[in-house]
Parts: structure tokens; C-alpha cells; sequence
């Protein structure tokens, strides 16, 4: 029984033995290797170890397309302003030239740098047909929904924009022109007729009910003592409605702050959803399958 | 085959049995104080009289009444500390009248879900940074968004 034991312990260890082979050891950190981890590491959504590896890999050789996907994972990991750099180092006579312009200026759209974008299309030669192509133009006339700057007006805006883009872009574009935001001095004075009421008109219905109800209570609390001949019950109901009536009207003022900055962050969460749906109007290259 | 089926059947009924005793148990209730209530700052302000006065109000609420009645308040600040902070950060008559608005919005137990978003311990997050009227300190935060205040 020994003997079996120790047969099959011997011929298992030759079975599972690993066989090195001199000749045929391969070296890990080849440049061919190091550009196909980088590309595992880049189609694994894995950019920041990707730009890494491709990085290492250029140390050694030139590539474009290998300069290009660096550009491209560092924009991917949000590294946006360095992303622009790396896109404008993309040599002219590159094959990736075009397309790291318009990835140039997408970067500087994801960057928020909306002035340097602008200032760019506007003062490109006529010549360029990147910087007046109907991508940067969609992106150059997009940006001004991002800031506080006068809207072009909205046939020059919807220019660039067809077929399904262009209604969605179009009621971004009257949301922006007028947006419908609530008044805080409306809210305050429809608190001040009827206590609730300027809750009502920023959408807080239940809080405008408990206000009402908390005021009208109160207060007719304060009535009946005072009726009653408990005037100092009366003066303390009297007085806490008053706070509730005056703290309603300031909280209307306030709560019409909060509803137009709402729905500034609505509108502008809208934008990014649809932008991010749409690519930024610029397709990426598909290196991976 | 039939005698393994029933024997395997009635094994897992064994496996998967509820065990009574463990829904039925005795609950462990712990009756020491939460650790929101621990931070209190308890001390008095002497520097100024108005706040030494509201302070001793406040300080005299939470060691006899709201500590006592325990975690009752469903935001974060509580309405007292809100109450607090208000007036430090403006002054006592916006507030008071900061205070009232809160405590109007404390009773509403029907929509607080859909407005505020929640702090870790399962409260809801209401600074006063959103009622100070100052447009550039309204920073908005989604409903659905949980915030670490600490």
C-alpha cells in the first residue's frame, strides 16, 4: 500500500511538472507585448493603466494610433485638459490627424473650458474644414447652453442640428432662452395673501398645506382666548401663528431660490445625458471589437 | 429511487426549516444614548449675551426634554441645531424666522422623501446654507443622492 502511494505521488509530480523550455521562454516586457496588454488593459475599460502601458510602449517606438489611444484614455479617466494636449501633439500628417482635432475640441467641451472652444472656431482659418465642420459647429453653438452668455439666434443656433437632434436641441435651446423659473417676490406675496400658498406655486403642496394648517390653527386658537378672556393665552397662540405666517412667507421667498436652482441642475443633468447619448457629436473610433 | 427522493425532500425541509427561536427571541434593545446625541456641545457661549441666552434655552431643551424624549427630529441638523445655526450665521430675527420655516416643514410628513436627500444614519439633509437667501450658497443636492455631513 506504501509503495502505491509513494508511486502515485512520483508519477503525479512528473504529470504536473512544469517544463521550461530555454528556447522558448518568452519575454513578458517585449515592446509587442507591452502594446497588447495596453490594448487588453484599453478595450477592458482599464485606461488609466492602459495610457500606462502604451505609454511605456512609446518609449521605445512611435506609433500614432498608440499616441492617439493615450489621448483618447486619459479623456476617458476625465484627465480632460491633458487629453487636449495630447490631441494637438497628433502629428498633421498623422492618420488620426481629423480625428484628434474634433477630439481636441471635445476634450475642451468636457473640460468646461466653453471660451477657449468658442475662441478657437472663431478665429480658425476659413481653410480648416475640421473647425467648420457641422460636428464642431454642433459643439461650438451647444457650449453656449452651458453658460450665461447671450444665445445666437436660434436659426444661426439650430444650424448644424437635423433630423431627430434637431427638436430636442431646439427646446433646449427655448429652455435656456426662457427659463421657467419662479419669482421669489410672487412667492412671498401669494404667502402673505394666504399663508401655503406661495409653497403652492413652487410645487411644495404639502408643505403649503401644513403651513396653512399650522397658521389657521394657531390663530384661531388665539381668536377663541382672546374671545374667551384668556389674554395671555391668546398673545402666546397669537404670537406663535405669527411666526408660523411671517417664517411661511420667508420660507416661500426661499423655497423659490431652491426650486430655480433645482431646476437649473435638472436642465443642465438633460444636457449632459444627452450629450453623453450622443457622443458630443463626435462618434468615437471603434479600436476595440 | 423513490425511498432517495423522500429522503432527500425531508432533508432539505430539515435544512431550510424556520427556526422559531430565532424569530421569536428576546430583542436587544439598547437604551444608551445615540451618538448624535454624544456630540452635543453642551457648553455656554458667555462671549455674547444674545447667544449665552439662546445657548442656555437650547442647552436647557436638549438636556431635559430632547435627549430625554430621544431621536425624534427626522432632519439633519436637527430643528434645534438648525434653529442654532441660523441665527449664529445671520441673525436672530432671519433665524427665527429660518426656524419657523423648518419646523413648518418638519410637521409635512408626506413629501420629505421626494425633496431632500439622506445622511448616512437614515435622516434628512437640510442645511441652512439653502435658506440663507443667498443664491451662491444654495448648493443642490437630488433626492436620491445619500451625503456624508460629517
Amino acid at each position: 500500500m506504501k509503495k502505491t502511494i509513494f508511486l502515485i505521488l512520483c508519477y503525479s509530480s512528473i504529470l504536473i511538472a512544469q517544463s521550461v523550455d530555454k528556447q522558448k521562454e518568452v519575454n513578458l516586457f517585449s515592446p509587442s507585448n507591452i502594446k497588447k496588454f495596453a490594448d487588453y488593459l484599453f478595450c477592458s475599460h482599464d485606461y488609466l493603466r492602459a495610457a500606462l502601458e502604451y505609454q511605456r510602449y512609446l518609449s521605445t517606438n512611435h506609433n500614432d494610433t498608440v499616441s492617439y489611444k493615450i489621448a483618447i484614455a486619459n479623456s476617458k479617466i476625465g484627465n480632460y485638459s491633458k487629453a487636449a494636449k495630447l490631441f494637438t501633439s497628433i502629428d498633421h500628417k498623422s492618420h488620426f490627424f481629423s480625428d484628434a482635432q474634433l477630439e481636441y475640441y471635445k476634450a475642451l467641451f468636457q473640460d468646461e473650458d466653453y471660451f477657449e472652444l468658442r475662441n478657437d472656431i472663431i478665429n480658425a482659418d476659413s481653410s480648416n474644414q475640421f473647425l467648420h465642420s457641422p460636428r464642431a459647429k454642433k459643439l461650438f453653438y451647444f457650449s453656449y447652453l452651458f453658460t450665461n452668455d447671450s444665445l445666437p439666434s436660434e436659426n444661426q443656433f439650430l444650424s448644424p442640428f437635423d433630423g431627430t437632434d434637431f427638436q430636442r436641441v431646439k427646446d433646449f435651446y427655448n429652455w435656456k432662452e426662457a427659463p421657467p423659473y419662479k419669482s421669489s417676490l410672487v412667492a412671498g406675496i401669494l404667502a402673505a395673501i394666504i399663508p401655503g400658498l406661495g409653497k403652492f406655486y413652487v410645487k411644495e403642496y404639502s408643505d403649503g398645506v401644513f403651513a396653512f394648517l399650522a397658521t389657521a390653527a394657531l390663530g384661531y386658537l388665539s381668536y377663541t382666548d382672546f374671545k374667551a378672556g384668556h389674554d395671555i393665552r391668546g398673545w402666546v397662540f397669537g404670537g406663535v401663528a405669527a411666526g408660523f405666517y411671517a417664517g411661511n412667507i420667508y420660507g416661500s421667498i426661499a423655497a423659490a431660490q431652491i426650486y430655480n436652482v433645482k431646476i437649473q441642475f435638472d436642465f443642465v443633468n438633460s444636457l449632459k445625458i444627452f450629450l453623453n447619448a450622443q457622443d458630443f457629436f463626435i462618434p468615437e473610433i471603434k479600436f476595440c471589437r | 429511487m423513490k425511498l432517495f427522493l423522500c429522503f432527500f425532500i425531508l432533508l432539505s425541509t430539515i435544512i431550510f426549516a424556520q427556526t422559531d427561536w430565532q424569530k421569536w427571541g428576546k430583542a436587544n434593545y439598547s437604551y444608551a444614548l445615540k451618538d448624535n446625541f454624544k456630540k452635543r456641545e453642551l457648553s455656554f457661549d458667555a462671549k455674547n449675551p444674545g447667544r449665552f441666552v439662546l445657548k442656555s434655552l437650547l442647552d436647557s431643551y436638549w438636556f431635559f426634554i430632547s435627549d430625554v424624549d430621544g431621536d425624534n427630529c427626522a432632519f439633519s441638523p436637527t430643528c434645534s441645531n438648525f434653529f442654532l445655526q441660523s441665527v449664529s450665521k445671520t441673525n436672530l430675527v432671519q433665524g427665527t424666522l429660518m426656524f419657523f420655516d423648518r419646523f413648518t416643514r418638519d410637521m409635512d410628513f408626506i413629501a420629505k422623501i421626494d425633496f431632500y436627500p439622506r445622511v448616512p444614519d437614515g435622516h434628512f439633509y437640510d442645511p441652512i446654507s439653502l435658506y440663507t437667501l443667498n443664491k451662491n450658497e444654495i448648493n443642490y443636492i437630488p433626492p436620491s443622492v445619500v451625503v456624508n455631513n460629517e
